[in-house]
């Protein structure tokens, strides 16, 4: 009897045992169907996280996992555990405001742009006084989000059917005071990104290219030297829609397609100038153009001391009848006299006006306004061109997400480039006071508006964040070819941005909108399916097996009982 | 709260199956292993189906009613009769009367069906954060699923085992018979056709369910009446 029992036991933890890999199998299956089928994908922009000098700005989280909530909602709920979802058309910079000020809890914050601000999107130009409207609500947006410091997931994206739908669902529900929450059903948004980290040591990458002179048989001074400089990344509410096609996207193509008119000149010795000519794309702009003064440090002295001027374009692509030129030695210095005669002298055969504006440098303030600073900071003669008649604030006119491509004038760029190229070309070859166009139109050296659009076009659709692009990140590449197509050296400086701002990735995700039933729905269901498979069981004891049979189901205790006594 | 609604659907795909075994005399005689039987019969026919259906039909892009493919379909759909007819006919049951024999019989025969068709789309899909009605939907196909399996277990029972029926009914048994086989041809016919969405073709098979079992139910009776 021992025996048997024992054995039948060691059967028993056998066969326990060899289920136990099946039963692992079976939960590994069961907890590897994770399921993210949602009915809806709509990509998605984080506003932009980053500190300066270790204070926090923007939003400090990127995880999202709540249900919908739109702008009806009751007052006084609670919207801590719900995704407010805020489409441009109808938003209240106050109410925005407000909520950020008063550090109220929000589950997130989804603001929906139309589509006329996606960085792809080239047409519907026309319906302008609407978009203006558009254009200054998401640029007083923008500021309040990237000044302040938002403890919740805040996510732009672009309207489309299934938002559109979504959102007129959920105000119907709110509007009726159904707000959604686990027990009422509705909408749930998901983005399941992990948490955001600090990039470690962006990089910022300046592009240099070196157009040298013709040097007269025993000459043996170095040639002066002038440069043209502007910086081509951005800043913005969302890194990864910041394409700033004004700025600074205009400063660049105006650059590439002033290097390729010299280039032209310069290929043929007789008409090669007695000054050499400097291209610099400097990054770092939005941070008090740290790349241009780390570029400047780097050049070598003796370089540094024969430029005779430096011209930054900062914005030259939305303008009309007047540029400025923007110094910070004051006007009557006989150089800034000579530069800003010579421009407008070529600005009035164009047909439109340069003014000059002049602002002092304080020194024991560390905010750079403008390029040129960080060129008369270290004695050396530059200017400003740009559309802008105020110095920007920090992180402000960086490429923000209402500057698209169709902000840009591609024929303001193309004045703008026949300004500068004519100009050097005047002090270069001392045609100052002479009436001769040397890139007029329907000459070999005409502005080419093909080589201006196709550049602006993939200006417009590149977001340039620095902190953002990798060392050979292919638009730094793709600039670093073209200027070496014009000029004969080019050198690709990287640096690291130091100083105060630290950066934080997951720029992009995938949000994902699901349709939920509420628990009280599920309840109702088993309660229904329930009382269905009790109905068709007593149907089928009835038919089959007689009344009788059905109420003894129910009354079969006592009758045991009866029999037991 | 996902879970919860697979464990609803869930019930409602299986669950009557499982009632109608409890109900119904077949628990007091113990007819499981007949069910049993079917289902492994179910799965053989099943096989057979695939390879001919992955042998003989060609797959069209877009959902376009061919006359031609259906009645291929058909046909194969006819390999069902013959499995139904070698699991009611050709295996041998313990002693249980004709009345449990097919009922057991089309029990299995459904709840192998359901359990191939529906379990693995009600796992997957189910549980997702995302409702849809769908799998209410299939569940209420089950059900009818099952009432036309146990008829047209009825209806074979009466064709094959019963030797003795009145003339005048054979035919009736017969279309009926052919209804019942062909459902899935007429219920594609509906969708692709007539433009029918899911709940609608639902609906309709539970109706026509309801009205098939009634029909056999009568004809069983009828055909029962000489024997007594």
């Amino acid at each position: 009897m021992a025996d048997e029992k024992k054995s039948k036991q060691r059967h028993r933890v056998m066969v326990l045992e060899s289920m136990y890999p099946v039963v692992a199998l079976m939960l590994i299956l069961v907890a590897c169907v994770e399921l993210c089928d949602a009915a809806t994908v709509v990509d998605v922009y984080r506003l932009i996280q980053y500190d300066i000098s270790g204070v926090p700005f923007g939003s400090r989280f990127s995880s999202l996992n709540h249900h919908a909530a739109s702008l009806s909602f009751q007052r006084g709920a609670d919207l801590s555990r719900s995704v407010l979802i805020l489409p441009l058309r109808e938003l209240d910079i106050g109410f925005v405001q407000d909520y950020i000020s008063q550090k109220q809890s929000l589950g997130g914050l989804l603001i929906l742009l139309p589509q006329t601000f996606r960085p792809g999107n080239v047409g519907g130009g026309s319906q302008s006084s609407e978009n203006d409207g558009f254009r200054n609500l998401l640029a007083q947006l923008e500021k309040l989000l990237v000044h302040g410091n938002i403890p919740f997931p805040v996510y732009f994206a672009f309207e489309n059917e299934d938002t559109d739908a979504m959102l007129a669902d959920v105000k119907k529900n709110d509007a009726l005071g159904q707000q959604a929450t686990a027990t009422t059903g509705g909408y749930k948004l998901v983005i399941s990104v992990s948490e955001p980290r600090k990039i470690a040591s962006p990089t910022i990458t300046n592009i240099q290219g070196w157009l040298p002179g013709s040097r007269a048989d025993g000459d043996s001074n170095q040639l002066p030297t002038i440069a043209v400089v502007a910086s081509y990344d951005t800043f913005g509410a969302a890194p990864a829609l910041s394409v700033g096609s004004d700025s600074n996207g205009s400063g660049v193509v105006s650059l590439l397609e002033v290097a390729r008119l010299f280039s032209i000149l310069y290929s043929n010795p007789k008409t090669r100038g007695r000054y050499n000519l400097l291209f610099a794309l400097t990054s770092g702009g939005p941070y008090n153009y740290e790349g241009t003064q780390k570029w400047l440090k780097s050049l070598d002295q003796r370089m540094r001391e024969s430029i005779d001027y430096a011209i930054c374009l900062n914005s030259i692509g939305s303008w009309d009848n007047e540029l400025l030129i923007h110094v910070s030695k004051p006007p009557d210095n006989a150089y800034i006299k000579q530069i800003f005669e010579g421009f407008s002298n070529v600005a009035e055969d164009l047909g439109f006006q340069v003014a000059l504006k002049h602002k002092k440098i304080n020194i024991s303030n560390s905010r750079v306004a403008w390029e040129h600073e960080q060129f008369s900071r270290l004695r050396v003669t530059a200017a400003t061109l740009s559309e802008l008649s105020t110095p920007p604030e920090l992180l402000e006119n960086t490429g923000s997400l209402s500057d698209t491509r169709q902000l840009v004038n591609e024929d303001a760029i193309i004045k703008g480039v026949k300004l500068v190229a004519e100009s050097l070309a005047k002090h270069i070859y001392g045609h100052q006071g002479k009436d001769i166009k040397i890139f007029a139109d329907d000459s070999s050296l005409a502005v080419n508006p093909f080589y201006v659009r196709s550049w602006l076009d993939l200006l417009s659709q590149t977001p340039r964040v620095a902190p953002f692009l990798s060392k050979n990140d292919p638009l730094i590449m793709a600039l670093k070819k073209e200027l070496e197509d014009y000029t004969a050296e080019v050198s690709v400086q990287h640096e690291s941005l130091d100083g105060s701002f630290t950066f934080y990735d997951s720029t992009k995700a995938s949000l994902n909108i699901y349709q939920v039933a509420s628990v009280t729905f599920d309840l109702l269901l088993l309660l229904v399916l329930g009382s269905y498979l009790i109905v068709l069981f007593s149907f089928l004891v009835i038919t089959t097996r007689g009344l009788d049979d059905l109420i003894s189901l129910f009354r079969r205790p006592p009758s045991r009982k009866v029999k037991m006594a | 709260m996902t879970l919860f609604h697979f464990f609803n659907c869930a019930i409602l795909t299986f669950g009557p199956h499982a009632v109608y075994y409890s109900a119904t005399p077949l628990s007091e005689y113990d007819t499981l292993g007949t069910s049993v039987k079917a289902a492994v019969v179910y799965l053989a026919t099943a096989l057979v189906k695939l390879v001919c259906l992955a042998t003989f039909l060609q797959v069209s892009e877009t959902e376009v009613f061919d006359p031609y493919q259906e009645a291929l379909k058909a046909m194969i759909g006819f390999i069902d009769v013959a499995g139904l007819y070698y699991a009611l006919a050709q295996l041998t049951h313990r002693n249980i009367s004709q009345n449990h024999k097919f009922q057991a019989v089309g029990l299995g025969w459904a709840f192998a069906d359901s359990v191939l068709h529906r379990l693995a789309p009600l796992w997957v899909g189910a549980r997702g954060l995302e409702f849809t009605w769908d799998y209410v939907l299939q569940g209420l196909e089950a059900n009818a699923n099952l009432v036309f399996t146990i008829s047209l277990a009825a209806l074979g029972s009466l064709m094959w085992l019963r030797k003795n029926k009145p003339k005048s009914l054979i035919p009736i048994i017969y279309t009926c018979a052919v209804i019942i086989a062909t459902m899935p041809s007429i219920t594609s016919y509906l969708k692709r056709v007539m433009g029918w969405h899911f709940p609608k073709i639902v609906g309709f098979e539970l109706v026509t369910s309801l009205v098939m079992a009634f029909i056999s139910c009568q004809l069983f009776i009828l055909c029962q009446r000489p024997s007594l």
